[in-house]
């Protein structure tokens, strides 16, 4: 019967009202998280809080444990899922360059939303920031342009590319997950902070 | 054993789980058996041959004729820019984009109308719209396209202005040997609609 969406079983306005819901609820689930802390956030690169690693792989993992699942049962068809297309180098500069800002400013996207929603100036400065490199990469896209599009790979999934099923994939995935939970409350141990 | 480790272990056994199962079993089919059914008894899916012979004529851009007879048969004889998908090939994902599509008609032929339906019932179920059969498959074709016969002095209007457009489209499809004499006649040629797929919005996510 699914993906809802694509096969319109809900319509567009409905999905907009849904859209909004989910996003009131992940807002939730992240300030609910304390990620509206920027300590928080950077204390996933200090060592000193790995909450951040444990939220989103735990919920990397049970969106693809649910989509396998639901597969399985027949309730979804996985064929009409969007799968975002690789850009490969870009993807690489892209995520070198979040995972700086999000050193230095201490806030993903989704948490400086979250944290400027119960009033934290350094948050509202960290979203101008995102406004001004969006006007940037818009005003530079020209020259921009050639290195974003390099490394065009389609819709492609790793599972894909490495020959194996989803499945197994999923099951590496929960692997390296927990080895890196347990990793992380190993250096939670190392490197503790009192106070932040 | 924590509420945690609970968790963790239940998460790394339902990963076992679903390393273990084949994948999508999914069933892509779209239609139900009652579905088929009412569709089969609607018979929507039929066009008629002075149909498609009066769109061959007019060059109709939106027409796509669709051979699922075999190759060879298709090389002895097919109609005008027809396209040749053996029956047998029918799945194949090569031909999926030619066959699930919103911007032509296709419509099936083989000789008769047993592989046609059998094709079109196969794409059906696959959920692909814009798919039409041929009534009356080839054979019908030259019966009445390339070789009409004459209708009978008591035949109505109607019967002898078909005779007229079956004449000459004889003529124009190079069959038959009749010789145009009088204008084609002008035939309903009742289009079926053609159902264009709306464009999938790509979603954006993100942290």
């Amino acid at each position: 019967m699914g993906p809802l969406v694509p096969q319109e079983i809900i319509g567009a306005d409905w999905n907009l009202f849904i859209a909004f819901v989910i996003g009131i609820g992940f807002g939730f689930a992240l300030e609910q998280a304390g990620f509206s802390s920027s300590r928080k956030l950077a204390g996933m690169f200090y060592g000193y809080d790995t909450v951040v690693l444990k939220v989103f792989f735990t919920g990397a993992i049970t969106a693809m444990l649910g989509l396998l699942f639901f597969s399985l049962f027949g309730w979804i068809d996985l064929s009409l899922i969007y799968v975002n297309p690789t850009f490969l180098w870009s993807a690489i500069a892209g995520g070198a360059i979040m995972g700086a800002g999000f050193i230095i400013g201490g806030f993903c996207p989704g948490t400086s939303f979250c944290a400027a929603a119960i009033g934290k100036i350094d948050a509202m400065v960290f979203i101008g920031g995102i406004f001004l490199g969006i006007f940037f990469f818009a005003e530079g896209y020209p020259l921009l342009k050639d290195f974003y599009m390099a490394g065009s790979f389609g819709p492609l999934k790793v599972s894909d590319f490495l020959g194996i099923s989803g499945g197994v994939m999923t099951f590496l995935v929960i692997i390296a997950a927990l080895v890196m939970f347990k990793l992380g409350e190993l250096a939670e141990k190392k490197w503790p902070r009192e106070e932040y | 054993m924590t509420t945690r480790n609970i968790i963790f272990l239940g998460l790394f056994l339902l990963g076992v789980v679903i390393a273990m199962v084949p994948e999508n079993t999914t069933k892509p089919y779209k239609l139900t058996a009652e579905d088929m059914l009412i569709e089969i008894q609607g018979a929507a899916e039929m066009v008629s041959a002075d149909d498609v012979a009066h769109w061959i004529i007019s060059k109709d851009p939106s027409l796509q004729l669709i051979d699922v007879r075999s190759p060879d048969e298709f090389q002895t004889y097919h109609l005008e820019n027809a396209v040749n998908i053996p029956l047998s090939v029918i799945l194949k994902d090569e031909h999926r984009d030619m066959l699930d599509q919103g911007i032509k008609m296709n419509v099936l032929y083989s000789n008769g109308t047993l592989n046609s339906h059998q094709a079109w019932m196969i794409l059906r179920q696959l959920g692909f719209e814009n798919n039409y059969v041929m009534q009356g498959g080839l054979n019908y074709w030259f019966d009445t396209i390339m070789n009409p016969q004459v209708p009978s002095v008591f035949s109505s209007d109607e019967e002898f202005a078909k005779y007229d457009f079956r004449k000459a489209a004889s003529g124009a499809l190079g069959g038959g040997g009749a010789v145009a004499i009088t204008a084609p006649a002008k035939t309903k040629a009742d289009k079926p609609r053609v159902i264009r797929k709306k464009k999938k919005k790509a979603p954006a996510g993100g942290c």
